[in-house]
């Protein structure tokens, strides 16, 4: 499949940027396309950029135009951006992913589409099986803003792929990332002073490493699959070995208070928590991994234990950054 | 005596000149016994996040440091005698299944007990326990670290597709919420879900009866309303709880008996059949029958429950 062209939205964000920067390298890949909202900072060399809002109709003339054979949709907000309005971000998952999707109808050269979702539409329950497989979703209600929105996203993209059964659609389910190149809401947790927990919990949790996350991104680009593929490091780690590992105090609430308290130290200037991450807090998630080693073929070079160890080894300074993914 | 007053000493001294509680614990410890001090050494190192949970969370260094408490709950509080453990594989998948009374997973742990002490090959068993205790702080995490993994058909296969022992209780609520009129008559075994799973997998069903489990907690009656309130699926009361507080959660010692019957291979059907609903009845009857009848055996053969 040599002489593919490839687009890419969000390629201004954290992963759009280092995903590009990837393809780039990618040989069978001829022409690559980007878009984003504002310009990329990350210095993209072949990459053509178009800058346009995935929620305006614009789209509708833009991408058929491109003549592309695979999308790559990176443009799923896992929590609002600093300063935006949960409104906004619901706009951008939801109208944005509809929109493209639209756009993508009228492209007839579109073989493929692959999209960074989210292993947010398991939800965290405590009851959940301990590895969500893909046909897991919607085993429980929506609890949060952001699980709805991934739902109702799956399903647009379930409904086009029942359209137009030509076109492979790879939804790709991402567990939290964590790296340092990255700024997500696990980083953003053991940034924090004072590591909040729900007294009496010890939730498993499960991560992606930004290596693992990236390298499954081109493996699925490389070789799309129909239907969901979780993505994540291997295995899981409690939160306690974590706040642990991580040498910070942790500050243990009980769930009636866990919320009042977060949201008064949002007040004073300290990171707020999503709902999902509050849910994951108390009652964790894990994915299982076999189609995405099976079927799409990419096998997780980390544990979510040592992409934590090495994570937090390299903030504290005592290993060197790698510079792998930027080069 | 003396060693652990100077040890606690010298460890308020360490506080108070302001260092942190694992540098005060080791240095606390110097003067300790040697056994003592590498159990000490061996907590600041968990302290610093320096343990291995796999990724069910079964924590097996903390459960063999709690085993002699259920040591002591195995021989003196319940005077528990073990037979058929030979008939556990000794590696490989298999599913045990028992009888359950209680929502404290007593019965679970000691068939740990009774396997670790009594099998040539010993091992740790996994067991299934009711969702609702994983919403309980504390709890959760005990439970976890024991081996207790949340009851559903997802979990159990995945443990026996990694060649995992596993126990459920299939009477569930039913089993555990009995009243003690009702001791030792089996509630019915759900659908069968058990031997689907067994048979999908290829793993041996070992039927256990359990006698002395359905006294610990003797249910004389229960509240709707306490239950509805705390979210639980039933609120027992019995004669210590919930009169005593959490003095009340304490088992009566009555005598127990575990048998492990004859294992019923289930490899030769293949996996396909693990939806003939003919076969998974008739399997879980056999089951449920071996189970009562060695219930009665045990029970005739232990004579009085508590002396």
């Amino acid at each position: 499949m040599a002489g593919r062209r490839v687009l890419i939205t969000g390629v201004s964000t954290h992963l759009g940027a280092q995903a590009a920067l990837r393809l780039e390298q990618d040989p069978e890949i001829e022409h690559l396309i980007g878009i984003d909202s504002v310009p990329p900072t990350a210095p993209l060399k072949r990459m053509e950029f178009i800058q346009a809002d995935i929620r305006e109709p614009e789209m509708l003339s833009i991408l058929p135009e491109t003549r592309v054979d695979m999308v790559i949709h990176n443009n799923i907000l896992r929590r609002p951006r600093q300063g935006m309005s949960p409104q906004a971000a619901h706009d951008i998952n939801v109208i944005g992913t509809l929109q493209l999707l639209t756009a993508c109808e009228h492209a007839d050269t579109i073989k493929a589409i692959v999209v960074r979702g989210s292993a947010g539409i398991y939800g965290a329950e405590p009851s959940a099986p301990q590895f969500f497989t893909e046909e897991m979703a919607r085993l429980y209600a929506s609890r949060t803003r952001f699980q709805r929105d991934v739902s109702e996203i799956e399903a647009y993209f379930e409904n086009y792929a029942r359209r137009r059964p030509d076109v492979i659609c790879t939804m790709l389910r991402y567990q939290p990332a964590i790296g340092t190149v990255l700024n997500t809401q696990v980083t953003r947790y053991l940034a924090m002073p004072v590591l909040p927990t729900f007294l009496g919990f010890d939730p498993r949790l499960q991560f992606v490493h930004q290596h693992d996350g990236l390298e499954a991104l081109v493996a699925a680009v490389k070789n799309p699959v129909r239907g969901a593929v979780n993505v994540a490091s291997a295995g899981t780690i409690g939160l306690t070995r974590m706040v642990r590992l991580a040498r910070k105090p942790s500050l243990p609430l009980p769930s009636g208070l866990f919320g009042s308290v977060v949201d008064a130290g949002r007040r004073v200037g300290l990171e707020s928590l999503s709902d999902d991450f509050r849910r994951l807090l108390r009652y964790g998630r894990a994915v299982d991994l076999r189609r995405l080693t099976e079927e799409v073929g990419y096998r997780p070079r980390y544990t979510t234990t040592s992409a934590l160890v090495e994570y937090l080894a390299m903030v504290r300074g005592e290993l060197a950054p790698m510079h792998e993914t930027a080069a | 005596m003396t060693a652990a007053i100077a040890f606690m000493r010298r460890l308020r001294g360490a506080l108070e000149s302001g260092v942190e509680l694992p540098v005060a614990l080791s240095s606390a410890a110097a003067g300790l016994p040697r056994a003592s001090r590498a159990k000490v050494e061996r907590a600041v190192e968990r302290l610093g996040g320096d343990y291995e949970e796999d990724e069910w969370g079964f924590d097996e260094e903390f459960t063999e440091a709690a085993f002699p408490f259920f040591e002591f709950m195995y021989d003196r509080w319940w005077r528990t005698r073990a037979k058929g453990v030979n008939n556990v594989p000794g590696h490989g998948r298999a599913l045990l299944v028992a009888n359950h009374a209680g929502v404290v997973p007593w019965d679970a742990t000691m068939i740990g007990v009774a396997l670790l002490r009594n099998h040539p090959l010993p091992r740790y068993p996994r067991f299934l326990v009711l969702n609702w205790a994983f919403e309980l702080p504390y709890a959760s995490v005990l439970l976890r670290k024991l081996g207790g993994v949340p009851a559903s058909q997802h979990n159990a296969r995945h443990l026996l597709e990694e060649d995992q022992l596993v126990a459920v209780f299939p009477e569930g609520v039913k089993g555990a919420g009995k009243d003690y009129s009702q001791r030792y008559r089996l509630q019915r075994f759900g659908r069968g879900g058990y031997v689907e799973l067994a048979i999908a997998t290829g793993a041996p069903l070992v039927p256990v009866a359990v006698v002395g489990s359905e006294e610990i907690y003797p249910k004389l009656g229960e509240n709707r309303l306490l239950a509805r309130l705390s979210g639980a699926p039933y609120f027992p009361l019995t004669p210590l709880f919930p009169w005593l507080g959490p003095l009340g959660a304490m088992p009566l010692p009555s005598k127990w008996r575990i048998e492990f019957c004859e294992a019923i291979p289930t490899a030769h059907y293949g996996a396909d059949r693990a939806n003939d609903q003919r076969l998974v009845l008739e399997l879980s009857e056999r089951v449920q029958e071996t189970i009562q009848q060695k219930l009665y055996e045990n029970l005739v053969e232990r004579g009085a429950a508590f002396v």
